[in-house]
């Protein structure tokens, strides 16, 4: 037996399909995707502002939370030590782990010293000299360190050669 | 007699409709891209100036800044764990006392940085009416070992707001910051 027709379909009580319906029914749903398109315009425009053409290649450790401040000075790709309150880390690389004794004494701290200084020569040795930029050198601290802590991580770059010492500082809109 | 119109050319003519499923994919792997390297929060840096020596001797902190006038009048922020001043040649003013601040990591001991930012203006403003001639950017934050490192910065931000913008920082014990702030 072969299968009814849409004409010949039984109309059954609270049943009954428009014809309108069956003239549809062969033909493919499009979704009407002007809306969705307009929103992702939207949404491109807003990621292409907020994205930073000069990439700031710069790895905040979840271990730290940068202070704040209403500085303008653009981050520049430097050597980096990252200071908490468990360790000293520099390139990636734990240094010296923060306890009662580091932050007993002021001074340099010597394995920090010590791995400065072979950034330094390793430096000196690829370029065959030592220019102002390869003096400069990226600290970020993690806001509840004390300023002993600070001044020995300086007082080491110091003394390893990189004298140039920035800050890295979360940069606050309207803030303060 | 003219022959009637046909069933065909009575339908509507549609405009062609642009097929948007490239367009579509094209942004589903732009969006993804953008918010990945998107840096919502922007890094910035502040240059410190070569961190001086510090005669922790009888003769207080004061470090050797005769070098040039300049350095002569270079005005200091000390910060004790009870106070903060502004040091200059012509004598140390209190700035604020401390106080306890509730914050998401606990209760923590800061300053009044609104007190400093209208102190420090005004020591600005009267050096640069003496002395014309200079331009007075350095100053140095003079602090004791425990001071946290939010408030050092806070303190070197509101300073170069005020025009200060070549921060130096040196640490001491608490009894020779104690002195430099008595001299």
């Amino acid at each position: 037996m072969s299968a009814p027709t849409k004409r010949k379909l039984p109309l059954l009580m609270g049943y009954r399909k428009s014809k309108a319906i069956f003239r549809g029914a062969d033909k493919k749903v499009e979704l009407n995707l002007t809306s969705m398109i307009d929103m992702f315009t939207i949404l491109v425009v807003f990621l292409l502002k907020s994205y930073s053409a000069e990439g700031q290649i710069i790895t905040i450790s979840d271990a730290l939370t940068l202070p704040k401040a209403s500085v303008e000075q653009k981050v520049e790709m430097k050597l980096e030590i990252q200071v908490n309150k468990e360790a000293i880390v520099v390139d990636g690389d734990p240094i010296v782990a923060v306890n009662d004794e580091l932050l007993s004494t002021g001074g340099s701290i010597p394995a920090l010293t010590s791995r400065l200084s072979d950034h330094m020569e390793y430096n000196r040795r690829m370029k065959g000299t030592i220019t102002e930029e390869d003096m400069k050198i990226n600290i970020q601290g993690d806001v509840a360190i004390p300023a002993i802590l600070l001044q020995r991580v300086m007082a080491s770059s110091s003394e390893a050669g990189f004298s140039l010492q920035n800050l890295e500082v979360i940069k606050a809109e309207g803030e303060q | 007699m003219a022959q009637a119109a046909s069933k065909r050319s009575h339908r509507k003519k549609h405009p062609p409709q642009l097929d948007l499923l490239p367009v579509m994919n094209l942004f589903c792997v732009i969006i993804p891209f953008l918010l990945l390297s998107a840096s919502f929060l922007e890094i910035a840096t502040i240059t410190m100036a070569p961190t001086q020596g510090i005669r922790q001797g009888a003769t207080g902190a004061t470090t050797n800044l005769a070098r040039s006038e300049e350095e002569r009048l270079q005005p200091k922020v000390i910060m004790t764990s009870q106070e903060m001043f502004i040091g200059t040649t012509a004598g140390t003013m209190h700035v604020c006392y401390t106080f306890r601040e509730q914050r998401p990591e606990g209760e923590v001991l800061t300053y009044d940085f609104d007190s400093l930012a209208v102190k420090i203006n005004d020591v600005y403003n009267e050096l640069s009416r003496a002395y014309p001639s200079i331009d007075f950017s350095k100053i140095t934050i003079l602090t004791v070992e425990e001071t946290r490192y939010d408030n050092i910065i806070r303190t070197i931000d509101v300073c170069a707001d005020a025009g200060f913008d070549e921060p130096g920082l040196q640490v001491a014990p608490a009894a020779t910051v104690n002195r430099a702030a008595q001299q």
